[in-house]
C-alpha cells in the first residue's frame, strides 16, 4: 500500500514537476532575461538604453501612436459590441443566431489578410469599394484612402472589436434574465432598464472586453504594418521589428528596450483592470434558467436589421470576397465580370514550391505546438483544479503571463535567450517557432482542459484509486477518456492561432523556416496581391475546417 | 387590489400545450396557489400573468382591466400592469445598495426623493431589515435577499403580488418560518397573491386556494382540504401527500376492496376495475385479532412516528402510527388495522 502510494505520487510529481520546468525555461527565464538584458550594459545597472531610445523622437511618436491608436480603437469596439451583444441577445432582431454567428466568426480572420482586403477595397487608386463609390456617385476623385490613421483605426476596430463582442455576449447569456424582468414589473421600459440594471451589471464583462481590445491592438503588427507603415505611421511594434531586422547589437537593444516598455504598458492595463474588476465582483444567485424575455423593437426592428445587416456586410462579406475575388482575377486593370476570372493563380500556387514550403512548416510547427502544448496544459489543468497543492496555480499563472505578453516581446525574449547565451541555441529553427507558439497559445488549451476537469468530480478518479489503479492508469482509464474532446479542442485552439501566426514568426523565421504568414506578408509587401490572395484563401479554409472539427468534437461550446 | 381573471389562456409552442385552457378567477385579496410539478406549465402561467410572455389564446384581467388578449390585440407590457414580482433566483440587483434595490419602483415613478425614503423604509420595515438598508445584496444572506425582493415587490403598493418559487432556494427551516411570514404579511395588506409552487406543503399552508395543474392542464381547484380530502382524480390524490394505492373492483352494490374485506360505495358511473386510496395517516393500529388482519414486513422508527409496511390480503400498505403504539410488536408479527377513509378511482 505504502509501496503504491508512493509510486503514485512519484509519478504525478514528476509529470508535474516536468510541465513546470518547460514554463520556467520557455516563459520565466526568457522574461526575465529581456528585461535584465534592457536595464544592465556590459554587466553594469544603466538606463542609458531606454535614454537613448527615446531620446529619438521616433520612438516617441511610435509609443504615443500605439497608445491612441488603442484607445480609439477600444472605445469604438465598445461603442459598437454592446449595442450589438443587446440586439442580437436581448431583442426579437430578425435573424440574431446568424448574426451572432457570423460576428463571432469573423473573430476567426487573420488580422494581415484584413488589411490585405483593405488594401485590396480601399486602395486609393484601384480600391475595388472606391471604384464602385466612385462610378456610382459620380466622384472626381476616390472618396478613401486606406493608407492613413483613420483606415488604420478602421480596420484594427474591425478585426479586433470581436474580442469585445465576444466577451459582452457571452456575459449577457450567462446574466440571469430575472435581473431585467424584475427591473420591468418594477415598472421600468425595457430602454430604462437596459441604461439602470443591463448595462451597470454588464460593467466589468465590457471592461473586461475593452482590456482584451486594448492589449490586443497595442500588439497588432500586422494591421500596422500592412496599412501603417506605406503611411509612415509608426507602432511599436513595427519599430521592434525594423530594429531586430537591422541586425546589429544596438539594433536589438534598442528594441529589447521597446519591448519592455510594451510589456510594462500591457501589463499596467491589464492588473489595472483586474483591481478595478475585483472591485466590483457581482456574484448573483441564479435560479432556473428561464429564456430571457425578448425587447420587441417595433418600429425599429427594420431600420436596425439594415444597420446591422449593413455592419456584417462591411465588417466580414467584403474583405472575404475581396480576396476571393482577387485570388481569381485575371486582370486587376479591368473591371470584375465572370470572363475577368480565371483559376491560373490558383494552379500556378498549387504547384510552386516556395508557397507549398511555407504552408508545410506553418502546418508542422503549428501541430507540433499544438502537441507539446496540449501535454503540458493537461497536467498544469490537473494541478490547478484537481489538487490542493500549495502554489498549484502557479503554472497556471505563467501560462496565463505567457498568452498576456504581447507576441512581440515573447519573440525578442526567445531570440535574445536562445542564440546559445544558455548553452542552447535555436536560432533559426523550427524549435524557435514552437516555443514561440506554445509560450503565446498555451493558455488557451489550459483554460479548455481546466474548464473540462472542473466538471469531473474527483470521486470518479477517487473510486479508480480505490479500485487498486496507479495515478498514471486512472489518468489514462478515467480522466483522459472524460475529458478527451476539450483536449481535442485544445488542440486545434493552439494550433490554429500557430497556424496562421505572424508576428512572431517575422523576426523568428530562418531562410529555411519561413511560414506562411510571414510568405503572405512579403507577397503583400511586394505588391503580388493575386498570389497573397490565393493564400489567404488557403488560410482562411483551413482555419474553417479546423473550427468546423473543433465544433463538432466540443458539442458547439467551443469555436476559435 | 384587484380581482384577477384568467378566461381560457392558452400557450401553445406549436404541438406543444405548455398551458391549455386554463380557466380561473383569483377573488380580490386572495391567495392562490399553482401547483404542480415540474414542467407542468405553472410558471408559464404566472409569466402570462406578468406579461413576460403572451399567451397564444385567452384573456387575462388584472381588475377591470385587460391586459392580454391575442384575439383583439392587446398586450399590456409587464411595467404598465402595477404588479409586484418575487422571482425564485430573487433577482437582487448585485450593483444596488439593499435601499436602492427596494426603493427602485418608486424612483422609476419619478416620485420625490423623501416620499420614497419613507415608503422604502417602511417597506423595509415590513419584511424586517431595517438597518441593513445600506447593505450591498453581496453582503446579505439568502434569506435576506428574499426579504429584499420582497420588499422590493411590495413597496409600490401593487395590485397584484405574483411570486415565483420564491422559497425553494432557502434551507428547510427558514423556508417554514417565510411561510407563515409571507402569509401575514399578504393578510396584513390584503393584496391579491398568486403563488407557484412544486411543494403541497407550502401550499396547503398559505393558501386559500390551490389550483392543481399537470401537462399544462388544470386538475382541480379547491381550498386545501378539499384537494387534499377529496383529490379529483388519482394522480391528484398521488402527487398531495402519501397515499396507498390498493385494486378494487367496481360492480353491483358497490366497489369490492379485496385485501381491506371492504365494500365501500361506488362513485356514479363506475364500473370495472378501479383503485382504492388510503393516506397513511388515516389508518389506525388496532390490537391482533381486532380489525383487519395483518402481518408487519417492517417499521422504520422516524422519532415523532412510526412508519409501518403492513402487508393484508397480499397487498403492502404503509402506515404512519405515533411512536409510542404497539412497540412490542415487531416484523413477523400480526397487528389490526383500522381504515377511516377510503378514495375511489377509476383504474
Amino acid at each position: 500500500m505504502i509501496n503504491r502510494l508512493r509510486q503514485k505520487f512519484d509519478a504525478k510529481w514528476m509529470a508535474i514537476a516536468a510541465a513546470v520546468g518547460i514554463l520556467v525555461l520557455f516563459v520565466v527565464l526568457p522574461m526575465l532575461y529581456l528585461i535584465w538584458r534592457s536595464v544592465f550594459i556590459d554587466g553594469a545597472f544603466n538606463f542609458a538604453t531606454y535614454k537613448q531610445v527615446y531620446a529619438q523622437s521616433a520612438n516617441w511618436k511610435a509609443f504615443a501612436n500605439t497608445f491612441y491608436i488603442s484607445l480609439v480603437v477600444t472605445f469604438v469596439s465598445i461603442a459598437i459590441s454592446f449595442p450589438l451583444a443587446w440586439l442580437v441577445g436581448r431583442t426579437d432582431l430578425p435573424g440574431k443566431g446568424f448574426f451572432r454567428t457570423t460576428f463571432i466568426a469573423s473573430y476567426m480572420i487573420p488580422p494581415y489578410v484584413g488589411a490585405i482586403a483593405w488594401t485590396q477595397l480601399l486602395n486609393p487608386s484601384v480600391g475595388y469599394l472606391n471604384e464602385w463609390l466612385v462610378s456610382v456617385f459620380k466622384l472626381s476623385k476616390a472618396p478613401f484612402d486606406i493608407y492613413g490613421m483613420g483606415g488604420l483605426i478602421w480596420c484594427l476596430t474591425l478585426f479586433y472589436s470581436p474580442f469585445a463582442f465576444i466577451t459582452i455576449s457571452r456575459a449577457l447569456e450567462k446574466m440571469d434574465p430575472s435581473l431585467e424582468e424584475a427591473s420591468r414589473v418594477a415598472g421600468a421600459s425595457p430602454l430604462v432598464t437596459l441604461w439602470r440594471v443591463t448595462l451597470p451589471l454588464m460593467f466589468p464583462s465590457i471592461i473586461a472586453g475593452g482590456v482584451l481590445v486594448f492589449i490586443g491592438v497595442g500588439s497588432a503588427f500586422g494591421i500596422p504594418a500592412i496599412i501603417g507603415m506605406p503611411a509612415q505611421i509608426e507602432v511599436l511594434t513595427t519599430r521592434i521589428v525594423t530594429y531586430v531586422y537591422l541586425g546589429t547589437g544596438k539594433g536589438i537593444r534598442d528594441a529589447t528596450a521597446l519591448a519592455v516598455s510594451l510589456m510594462i504598458a500591457a501589463n499596467f492595463v491589464l492588473y489595472a483592470s483586474t483591481w478595478l474588476l475585483t472591485r466590483k465582483d457581482y456574484v448573483t444567485i441564479s435560479g432556473k434558467s428561464t429564456r430571457p424575455n425578448l425587447v420587441e423593437l417595433r418600429g425599429w426592428k427594420w431600420p436596425l436589421t439594415f444597420l446591422v445587416s449593413l455592419y456584417g456586410f462591411v465588417a466580414i462579406f467584403l474583405p472575404l470576397a475581396s480576396i476571393a475575388v482577387t485570388s481569381l482575377i485575371k486582370s486587376l486593370s479591368r473591371p470584375i465580370s465572370l470572363d475577368n476570372l480565371t483559376i491560373d493563380a490558383w494552379l500556378a500556387a498549387l504547384k510552386n514550391d516556395q508557397y507549398m514550403t511555407p504552408l508545410w512548416t506553418s502546418f508542422v510547427t503549428g501541430a507540433a505546438a499544438a502537441t507539446v502544448a496540449t501535454a503540458i496544459a493537461v497536467f498544469i489543468a490537473y494541478l490547478l483544479v484537481k489538487t490542493r497543492m500549495r502554489g498549484r496555480t502557479i503554472p497556471d499563472g505563467l501560462a496565463t503571463l505567457g498568452g498576456a505578453t504581447p507576441s512581440i516581446v515573447i519573440a525578442l525574449a526567445l531570440i535574445i535567450t536562445f542564440s546559445g547565451e544558455f548553452g542552447l541555441n535555436l536560432y533559426n529553427t523550427f524549435g524557435i517557432l514552437i516555443v514561440a507558439y506554445m509560450v503565446k497559445y498555451l493558455t488557451m488549451a489550459v483554460r479548455t482542459i481546466a474548464a473540462s476537469l472542473s466538471q469531473v468530480h474527483s470521486s470518479l478518479e477517487e473510486a479508480a484509486l480505490n479500485s487498486g489503479a496507479t495515478w498514471l492508469q486512472s489518468l489514462r482509464d478515467i480522466m483522459l477518456p472524460l475529458i478527451g474532446p476539450s483536449i481535442v479542442a485544445g488542440w486545434f485552439l493552439v494550433f490554429m492561432p500557430s497556424f496562421y501566426e505572424l508576428t512572431m514568426s517575422i523576426i523568428l523565421y530562418g531562410s529555411q523556416t519561413k511560414t506562411i504568414g510571414v510568405l503572405l506578408y512579403e507577397l503583400q509587401t511586394y505588391a503580388d496581391p493575386q498570389d497573397a490572395s490565393v493564400l489567404a484563401v488557403i488560410i482562411l479554409i483551413i482555419i474553417l475546417v479546423g473550427n468546423i472539427i473543433l465544433r463538432k468534437v466540443s458539442k458547439g461550446a467551443i469555436g476559435i | 387590489m384587484a380581482e384577477i381573471i384568467l378566461q381560457s389562456v392558452s400557450k401553445h409552442f406549436g404541438e406543444v400545450k405548455a398551458v391549455d385552457n386554463f380557466v380561473a378567477t383569483v377573488g380580490d385579496g386572495e391567495f392562490v396557489s399553482i401547483l404542480g410539478p415540474s414542467g407542468c406549465g405553472k410558471t408559464t402561467m404566472l409569466r402570462m400573468v406578468a406579461g413576460f410572455e403572451k399567451p397564444t389564446a385567452g384573456e387575462i384581467y388584472i381588475g377591470d382591466r385587460l391586459v392580454s388578449s391575442p384575439a383583439k390585440g392587446i398586450f399590456v407590457p409587464p411595467e404598465k400592469r402595477s404588479i409586484g414580482m418575487v422571482f425564485q433566483s430573487y433577482a437582487v440587483w448585485p450593483h444596488m445598495s439593499v435601499f436602492d434595490n427596494v426603493g427602485y419602483p418608486l424612483k422609476i415613478k419619478g416620485l420625490p426623493k423623501t416620499e420614497i425614503a419613507d415608503r422604502t423604509n417602511t417597506a423595509l420595515d415590513l419584511v424586517h431589515l431595517n438597518g441593513l438598508a445600506q447593505r450591498l445584496p453581496s453582503q446579505l444572506s439568502g434569506g435576506q435577499q428574499q426579504r429584499v425582493a420582497l420588499a422590493r415587490a411590495l413597496v409600490a403598493e401593487p395590485d397584484l403580488l405574483l411570486l415565483d418559487e420564491p422559497l425553494s432556494n432557502l434551507d428547510a427551516k427558514l423556508r417554514e418560518s417565510m411561510r407563515f411570514e409571507i402569509k401575514e404579511l399578504q393578510k396584513k395588506l390584503g393584496v391579491t397573491v398568486i403563488y407557484v409552487t412544486h411543494d403541497q406543503a407550502e401550499a396547503m399552508a398559505m393558501s386559500d386556494r390551490i389550483v392543481v395543474m399537470n401537462a399544462g392542464v388544470i386538475q382541480q381547484i379547491g381550498n386545501p382540504v378539499d384537494v387534499y380530502e377529496t383529490p379529483a382524480n388519482k394522480t391528484i390524490a398521488d402527487f398531495i401527500g402519501l397515499v396507498n394505492f390498493l385494486t378494487a373492483e367496481a360492480g353491483e352494490g358497490g366497489v369490492a376492496v379485496p385485501a381491506l374485506g371492504r365494500t365501500v360505495p361506488a362513485p356514479s358511473g363506475l364500473t370495472g376495475k378501479a383503485v382504492a386510496a388510503v393516506r397513511p395517516e388515516q389508518i389506525a393500529l388496532a390490537a391482533p385479532g381486532t380489525g383487519i388482519a395483518g402481518t408487519v414486513i417492517h417499521k422504520s422508527y422516524l422519532g415523532d412516528a412510526v412508519d409501518w409496511r403492513i402487508e393484508v390480503g397480499g397487498e403492502t400498505v404503509r402506515v404512519i402510527a405515533p411512536a409510542a403504539a404497539f412497540r412490542e410488536i415487531g416484523a413477523g408479527q400480526n397487528i389490526g388495522l383500522v381504515v377511516d377513509k377510503i378514495m375511489i378511482f377509476p383504474a
